[in-house]
């Protein structure tokens, strides 16, 4: 495989330019970022160490092990919500090692409202163990919470997605023969009760954590019963009576330890064989990544310039260089592993459609699992490319993209506008994992051009009533609804909405993708079949 | 990190993780890469902190010697689950609970006694087969509830410790 | 010597002794035989021996004591000859009697030699007698009236000792006659609560007084040969550490005149086979101790400098060959030290410790005479010595600098010993000065300390017991290359 010679001037005004905007927006990221995850009022604070409990991030750092990484989703859920007050959706998951073992945590974050369960943090959770599903990973709960925030319990409660689905993928993962061990570090009260009485192994901790379908107060209102937390759900009851809980501790560490020995006890699973060499840097340097990303949305770059910056040795063996060029296809290896990558250089026309559905077959044919690296505002329009059967070709390449058996990988790099997100395998297309760049953009069409249009709405509505408009009203109509979705196309939207699994800092994203396709083996790569292509 | 060894009369907490190459250690805050090397001759290279070292290491269950710069030591490994549940103390392990309905056969102790974990307190008789029943946990006897002869039923206390902390 | 008049030596002894007997004896073309406890089974001398015969007692040291049972074990193996090492038996007048008694040759002293050193009285009165130095003093019940005045004559400084007593109590130095009076009634009536018996001695007190022992000789012919002296201040309760030849403390005259003494004393007690005289040494005076009538432990540093195989000569007399040599033949070159290597915790006391000899290795181009191997289990059934460490050298300098090296590259794990605190001994200035005396060890207690542990240490021996321990080692094994590589990152 030859390396890829990059053609970037990284001495040049627009390169630096470029890199000054990317890295302030990975710095205020990670601002975002880090309050996200620390900040918290102080009463909150107070009132767990009162309670004798560990913040949720210690909980998690002694429950893995030491010197491995940890790959975090969704950091950034409800940031957009919940006038902002649910940092994080209120819980913490990812996937991290435990005992050796690649596991999924989903750990509630009692300092945050308690730990109550709303909408998103629904969305969350059911997000982590459907990842756990689709990889045969075991999951670890760390379950410390109120239970659902009553308030919006039309939003979490009774649709097929909500609340119900956490317990619903818990017993899938349990038939699959994927293991679950709950730590019980708080109350697990009502539907949350059923998070370790669904997990194959469970440890409650004595005087802290306790299980039961209704507490005390419900209890009492319900058939007048007066009974303490301990005796209705504590650690004893539930370890020496009920045998509802495995093992008790007596502490938070002693809980931890004792679950990560259970986890030792896991009989590892089978990776499945894909293509391996070891693994090597990039030749270029991964932070050249933030000179490479245009500031302004509208404007290209070379998709080529960004692989360098990702994968092996900068090592890519272009599949149909001189065919389809606003598509990239290629292999290449990314920490050892080999992979298919699908690239965005410009919209997506009958034959980069055609190149880009005929690629995925041979990742297929290959067992190779593909990396999709979105830049794209849509399919090519117009007379021409409808008779040669652009919608035909678009449908080609969503055939193979959703009946695609290699596990897939989608980062939004840039713009993610239209049906264009569809053929590169966005959310609705099962990518084992998906993530963002902060500086990226999704939705239906570009904010200008969506502000046009509604603003026309407005204004031929406004005409029609005799209403003539000058600059300033137009603006006054148009200013609002382009802010509007600006809001709601940025990434920070996308990633407080969870349509991803997190916003990635561009240098970091090699880490990530390393860690997914290590996860992403565990479960076995079937024979690709594939629908009817329109033809 | 719930790891630790006993060196003399200090406890020490690590953790040992892989590194691409070698190991690291992690002690507190601080990693240190490490690597041992076992030779021929049964002696061990060691490298740490930038420095290697030929050593001498010997085990024995989870007692380590190590003869290093001319000295020898002695490390006891701890384990994790040990470390921790030799913390135990609770509301459960303030009584000993008749695990089934029978009679008391005999006392060991009295109310005023002190008691170890693990100490034998009382006997009891249930279905011809004598049991004898242990100290959940070190401490002082508060009550001894059934006389020797008395019938209980499943569950009930038939010997209470002091609280801690009393 | 070609023709020995036994075919089979018994070694009567056991551990590091027994094994260095048995080398020599060995080496002679003789058969060795040996006579042990089940708790020695499979030590090294028993492995080594020719022939070992098991002996039984209420105690492991008891059926050491056992001397029936060791000659009726030497002629069951059809052993010409017992030697019994030192301690044990080895200065037993009644057991010498028995193995000659038995037709068996003791490869000793005579009975009469043994018993006569051994009575301490005894044996001070005959070297008095022989016009050798002994501490002046005045014995009380030698004539109660005229005590005061004859513990005038003694020189100062003057120790005033309980007749009964012991262990340091009641002993009072006096330094000036003026008080000696007074002292005295106070030592009596302290001797008198302490003991119940106000019965006194005064002897001359030497300060920092150094432990000097000279290695003499006999044969059957009556020539008598010392073989120079040995250093043994180093002690701690009585018991020696680190030996030495030459002795730092002194000139070639005094050191020619302690020899010659030490061989005079044992010209006149006829002294047959090997013998150690002792004297206490101190402000350039020296004074008959007591003599020790068999092999001693330090015997090697003297084999270093004079290039003699001592053990090889006691068979040599006992079989009745002449020495074949005279002094002038005797040369002294170089230095040699003697570590004793215990199981003992000097940091804690000096407490014996226990355990496994897991690993055992031994430093090169050094003399260790071992009683343990590999694999063997240190209990305290016995002594706690475990082997000694003979280094040579050009001259002192050169020989502790060999032994810091020696002791350092001694490797025994699974059983704590004493080699670091030796190491540290020897690096003190007093040490190295040649300036140390009996008192020396008790006056430094902080040698005994173990120093702070090194950070860049501790990290060391972290390190490296967490690589051996499975526990730590498996759950780092079976993390993923890829998260290995990784690290610790978070996104």
């Amino acid at each position: 495989m030859n390396r890829i010679e990059s053609r970037l001037n990284t001495q040049s005004a627009e390169f630096q330019a470029n890199a000054e905007h990317n890295r302030r927006l990975a710095a205020e990221f990670r601002e975002k970022q880090e309050r996200a995850r620390h900040a918290r009022p102080q009463r909150d604070v107070e009132r767990l160490a009162a309670q004798n409990k560990m913040p949720v991030r210690e909980r998690i750092k002694l429950l893995l092990d030491p010197g491995t990484p940890f790959l975090e989703f969704s950091s950034l859920a409800a940031n957009e919500a919940y006038d902002g007050d649910v940092p994080g959706a209120g819980c913490v998951t990812g996937i991290g090692i435990v005992s050796g073992r690649e596991v999924v945590i989903n750990a509630g974050d009692p300092s945050v409202k308690g730990g109550a369960w709303y909408p998103l943090t629904v969305k969350k959770t059911v997000r982590a163990l459907d990842i756990a599903i689709e990889n045969r990973l075991p999951v670890v709960h760390l379950c410390d919470s109120a239970g659902g925030f009553l308030p919006l319990q039309a939003e979490l409660f009774a649709d097929k997605y909500y609340a119900g689905r956490i317990f619903r993928n818990q017993c899938i993962l349990s038939k699959m023969g994927v293991q679950q061990v709950a730590v019980v570090l708080g109350h697990c009260t009502a539907g949350g009760a059923y998070v370790p009485g669904l997990s194959d192994y469970n440890v409650i901790v004595r005087g802290t954590g306790a299980i039961f379908l209704a507490g005390p107060p419900l209890v009492k209102a319900a058939t007048g019963e007066e009974v303490s937390v301990d005796e209705l759900g504590g650690c004893d009851m539930h370890t020496s009576v009920s045998g509802t809980a495995d093992y008790p501790a007596s502490s938070e560490e002693e809980a931890i330890a004792i679950a990560r020995d259970i986890v030792g006890q896991f009989k590892r699973p089978q990776k499945s064989a894909i293509e391996w060499l070891p693994p090597e840097a990039p030749l270029y340097d991964p932070a050249e990544l933030y000179g490479i990303l245009p500031r302004d949305i509208k404007q290209q770059f070379d998709m080529r310039e960004v692989i360098a910056r990702l994968v092996d040795g900068s090592r890519f063996h272009e599949y149909q260089p001189n065919y389809g060029k606003t598509l990239i296809c290629g292999y290449a290896h990314l920490w050892g592993y080999k992979i298919g990558i699908l690239a965005n250089n410009g919209v997506l026309f009958n034959d980069s459609a055609l190149k880009g559905a005929h690629f995925i077959e041979l990742c297929n044919q290959n067992r190779t699992p593909i990396l999709f690296l979105q830049n794209i505002t849509g399919f090519m329009v117009g007379r021409e490319y409808e008779r040669r059967g652009i919608t035909k070709d678009g449908a080609k390449m969503i055939m193979a993209v959703s009946c695609s058996e290699v596990p897939k990988f989608t980062v939004m790099c840039h713009g993610s506008f239209g049906a264009g997100n569809y053929g590169m395998s966005g959310r609705a297309f099962d990518s084992r994992f998906l993530f963002s760049w902060p500086q990226s953009q999704i939705s239906v069409m570009g904010a200008e051009q969506a502000a046009n249009t509604l603003a026309d709405v407005k204004i031929r509505q406004l005409a029609r009533q005799g209403k003539q408009l000058g600059e300033a009203d137009i603006a006054a109509i148009r200013e609002p609804v382009l802010g509007e979705f600006k809001r709601k196309q940025s990434a920070y939207w996308s990633t407080s909405e969870i349509w991803d699994d997190g916003i990635l800092d561009p240098v970091d994203t090699r880490n990530a993708l390393g860690i997914c396709l290590s996860a992403a083996l565990n479960t076995p790569i079937l024979d690709p079949r594939y629908g009817i292509f329109r033809m | 990190m719930f790891h630790a060894f006993k060196l003399d009369d200090n406890e020490y907490d690590l953790g040992l993780s892989r590194a691409a190459q070698g190991y690291r250690l992690h002690l507190g805050d601080k990693t240190v890469p490490v690597e041992l090397h076992p030779q021929d001759d049964g002696s061990a290279l060691l490298h740490i902190d930038g420095v290697r070292r030929r050593v001498f290491i010997a085990t024995r269950g989870d007692d380590v010697f190590v003869h290093l710069d001319g000295a020898a030591y002695h490390l006891r490994y701890e384990h994790p689950l040990a470390r921790l549940s030799h913390q135990a103390h609770g509301s459960a392990d303030d009584s000993v609970r008749a695990p089934m309905p029978g009679s008391v056969v005999a006392h060991h102790v009295k109310a005023g006694d002190s008691v170890s974990r693990d100490q034998s307190v009382l006997v009891i008789e249930s279905m011809k087969m004598e049991t004898t029943l242990v100290a959940p946990r070190d401490g002082v006897v508060a009550e001894i509830v059934y006389a020797v002869g008395q019938t209980f039923e499943r569950d009930a206390v038939l010997l209470a410790l002091a609280p801690v902390g009393e | 010597m070609n023709n020995w008049p036994f075919r089979s030596v018994l070694v009567a002894n056991r551990g590091e002794i027994a094994v260095r007997i048995l080398r020599t004896v060995q080496s002679l073309g003789l058969e060795g035989a040996i006579v042990y406890h089940a708790a020695d089974r499979d030590s090294k001398a028993v492995r080594m021996a020719d022939k070992a015969v098991e002996i039984t007692g209420k105690t492991p040291v008891g059926a050491y004591l056992d001397g029936a049972q060791i000659i009726d074990a030497a002629r069951r193996v059809g052993a010409g000859a017992i030697h019994p090492g030192y301690g044990f038996l080895s200065e037993n007048a009644e057991f010498a009697r028995a193995v000659a008694a038995a037709g068996i040759v003791f490869v000793g002293p005579t009975p009469e030699q043994i018993e006569l050193m051994g009575d301490k009285v005894r044996a001070r009165a005959f070297v008095a007698d022989g016009g050798f130095p002994v501490a002046p003093s005045a014995i009380e019940d030698d004539d109660p009236a005229t005590f005061v005045e004859r513990a005038r004559q003694v020189p100062l400084p003057l120790l005033i000792k309980p007749a009964a007593g012991g262990g340091g109590k009641g002993m009072r130095i006096v330094r000036s006659l003026d008080v000696l009076e007074a002292e005295i009634e106070r030592a009596r009536s302290e001797g008198q609560r302490y003991f119940g018996d106000g019965r006194l001695y005064v002897e001359c007190y030497v300060e920092n007084p150094r432990h000097i022992e000279v290695q003499v000789l006999g044969d059957t012919h009556g020539n008598v040969v010392h073989l120079y002296e040995r250093e043994c201040s180093v002690q701690r309760r009585f018991q020696k550490i680190v030996e030495e030849t030459p002795s730092p403390a002194l000139s070639a005259e005094l050191r020619r005149e302690i020899c010659e003494t030490a061989a005079g004393i044992a010209r006149k007690a006829g002294y047959r086979n090997a013998g150690t005289v002792e004297f206490i040494f101190g402000n350039g005076v020296f004074y008959f101790l007591e003599m020790n009538t068999r092999l001693q432990v330090e015997h090697p540093v003297t084999e270093v400098i004079t290039g003699k195989d001592l053990v090889h000569e006691q068979l040599r007399i006992a079989a009745g060959e002449a020495l074949g040599y005279g002094q002038e033949d005797v040369r002294s070159e170089g230095h040699a030290i003697e570590f004793r290597i215990y199981a003992e915790d000097p940091a804690r006391g000096f407490t014996p410790t226990t355990g496994p000899v897991l690993t055992l290795r031994e430093p090169a181009d050094t003399r260790v005479d071992s009683g343990i191997s590999q694999g063997q289990e240190v209990t305290a059934a016995f002594d706690p010595m475990l082997a000694k460490l003979i280094v040579a050298g050009r001259d002192r300098a050169d020989a502790i600098a060999r032994a810091e090296r020696a002791l350092a590259d001694y490797v025994l794990l699974g059983c704590r010993t004493n080699t670091a605190f030796l190491r540290r001994l020897i690096q003190h200035p007093a040490f190295v000065a040649g300036d140390v005396h009996t008192g020396f060890l008790d006056a430094n207690p902080a040698i005994a300390a173990e120093p702070e542990l090194k950070v860049d240490t501790l990290h060391a021996l972290l390190g490296a017991g967490a690589l051996v321990t499975r526990s730590l080692r498996d759950p780092a094994d079976l993390v993923p290359s890829l998260h290995a590589a990784i690290g610790d990152w978070s996104n």
